[in-house]
């Protein structure tokens, strides 16, 4: 898949994610759906671009969103590196893998938010932040999970053969 | 041997026989035996109609289904566009709503001046309690305006795009807003929580705080103007070896729902920085 696609597409989920997932909230937890997307992708064999696709991915969510730039680059990256390193060990259990690195991918992504937030000032409480907004989130990323990774996994089988036929 | 009778004894006898039998029938004494003949000839008459009308409707039904299934197709269409049409009514009534009540507010707060815009998102961080307008620096906002909504204050601009804008909301964790606390003009500092909800520090010690006093901006600060309202105290924690007390705040806007806010553009913040002290130099 090439990369000039990565940006119509994860534009319009970046789009999604603030217009619509944000708006959805449980308890004070929003779904990632940009780092499932970006996991999923990365989890599917075959997929070459998947470092470019999370570059573009991260820089879009940093660029609608108030926290200092970089924070979701970082947390993608990091996501996205250990599901590629995951893919190319145990690939076979996949889904499971997807989960585990969401997980993953969430902690970090929220520890660098509350660290930038908290010495920027805010009124965080450790305890509470991992209560309220970090749990629910998890558990909404998971949710998210599983349509995600089967619509990723059915397109992505479609347009790879594609590709290597090229 | 044939006995024969004259014509006329004939036909007297007849229409004796004839009035005989119509005696009879009218004194009812035939009701039993034609209900006997009748019901038979009604079943069988009944069965052979609907026979008849059975074989009538599969003879000339093909071309009414089809009449009817084009009817129905048009009526479905015109029952999505009808309930289309509904959907996009109320959505219309709402948004007047808001607006009558917006400009309801203009006009009950004249000395500022008000920039409608719209909310189309929300920060994809749950760290920060951020929503984004559709207005920027091409409708003169700056950074700094306040946002206020029908009921009272929203947040402030944090963040200017050409066609969008970044508000953080008083709930938002980073936030601190001087309020006045009505009746008693007491001070406080007003601060968002991950919650969502609104806390009120820094109230002296002596100051008098009821549940349901009013939170107004104090205008302290020049951050904000002053006397929007801002919430309503639910509860007071007051420690007797503390300086301060500290309240609950119901926030009179609701931020699950927000569509539609306010920007006041003359509002100028005042920039405290040059009258803060300087840090040493080494």
């Amino acid at each position: 898949m090439s990369v000039l696609f990565s940006i119509p597409i994860l534009g319009l989920v970046a789009v999604l994610q603030s217009a619509v997932v944000s708006r959805l909230p449980l308890n004070s937890g929003t779904a990632d759906l940009m780092l499932v997307l970006l996991v999923s992708i990365a989890l599917q064999k075959g997929v070459r671009e998947t470092w470019q696709w999370s570059i573009v991915g991260g820089l879009l969510t940093d660029s609608i969103s108030g926290l200092p730039f970089g924070i979701f680059t970082f947390s993608y990256l990091l996501a996205t590196g250990l599901a590629v390193a995951l893919r190319e060990r145990i690939w076979q259990f996949s889904f499971l893998m997807q989960l585990l690195v969401v997980l993953v991918g969430t902690v970090v992504s929220h520890g660098l938010a509350y660290l930038v937030t908290f010495f920027e000032g805010a009124n965080l409480v450790f305890a509470s932040v991992l209560q309220v907004i970090t749990l629910p989130s998890i558990i909404l990323n998971f949710m998210l999970s599983v349509p995600i990774f089967i619509l990723t996994r059915d397109v992505l089988e479609y347009f790879i053969p594609q590709e290597n036929n090229a | 041997m044939n006995i024969k009778f004259p014509k006329s004894y004939r036909t007297i006898a007849i229409s004796l026989a004839a009035i005989g039998i119509l005696a009879l029938a009218l004194s009812g004494t035939f009701t039993t035996i034609s209900r006997w003949v009748t019901k038979p000839l009604t079943a069988v008459q009944t069965w052979v109609s609907n026979q008849y009308f059975g074989v009538e409707t599969f003879l000339t039904a093909s071309q009414d289904i089809q009449e009817v299934r084009q009817q129905n197709t048009e009526l479905e269409a015109e029952n999505a566009r009808m309930q289309a049409q509904i959907v996009e009514l109320q959505q219309q009534l709402v948004e007047f709503k808001i607006l009558s009540a917006l400009l309801e507010f203009a006009r009950a707060n004249p000395e500022h001046q008000y920039l409608g815009a719209s909310v189309i998102g929300r920060d994809p961080s749950p760290f920060l309690n951020y929503i984004i307008i559709n207005r920027g620096s091409d409708d003169g906002l700056r950074r700094g305006m306040p946002v206020v909504t029908q009921n009272g204050l929203a947040g402030r601009v944090v963040q200017v795009t050409a066609s969008g804008a970044r508000v953080s909301l008083i709930t938002d964790p980073a936030t601190r807003i001087n309020v006045r606390i009505e009746p008693s003009r007491s001070a406080g500092v007003l601060s968002g929580t991950i919650t969502g909800d609104i806390t009120l520090e820094q109230i002296p010690q002596d100051a008098d705080v009821q549940p349901g006093n009013l939170i107004l901006t104090s205008g302290l600060g020049g951050t904000y103007p002053s006397n929007i309202i801002v919430g309503q105290v639910t509860s007071v924690r007051s420690r007797e070896n503390a300086l301060f007390q500290s309240a609950s705040v119901q926030p009179v806007t609701d931020f699950t729902d927000l569509s539609i806010v306010l920007v006041i553009t003359n509002f100028e913040p005042v920039d405290l920085s040059p009258l803060l002290p300087e840090s040493p130099t080494p």
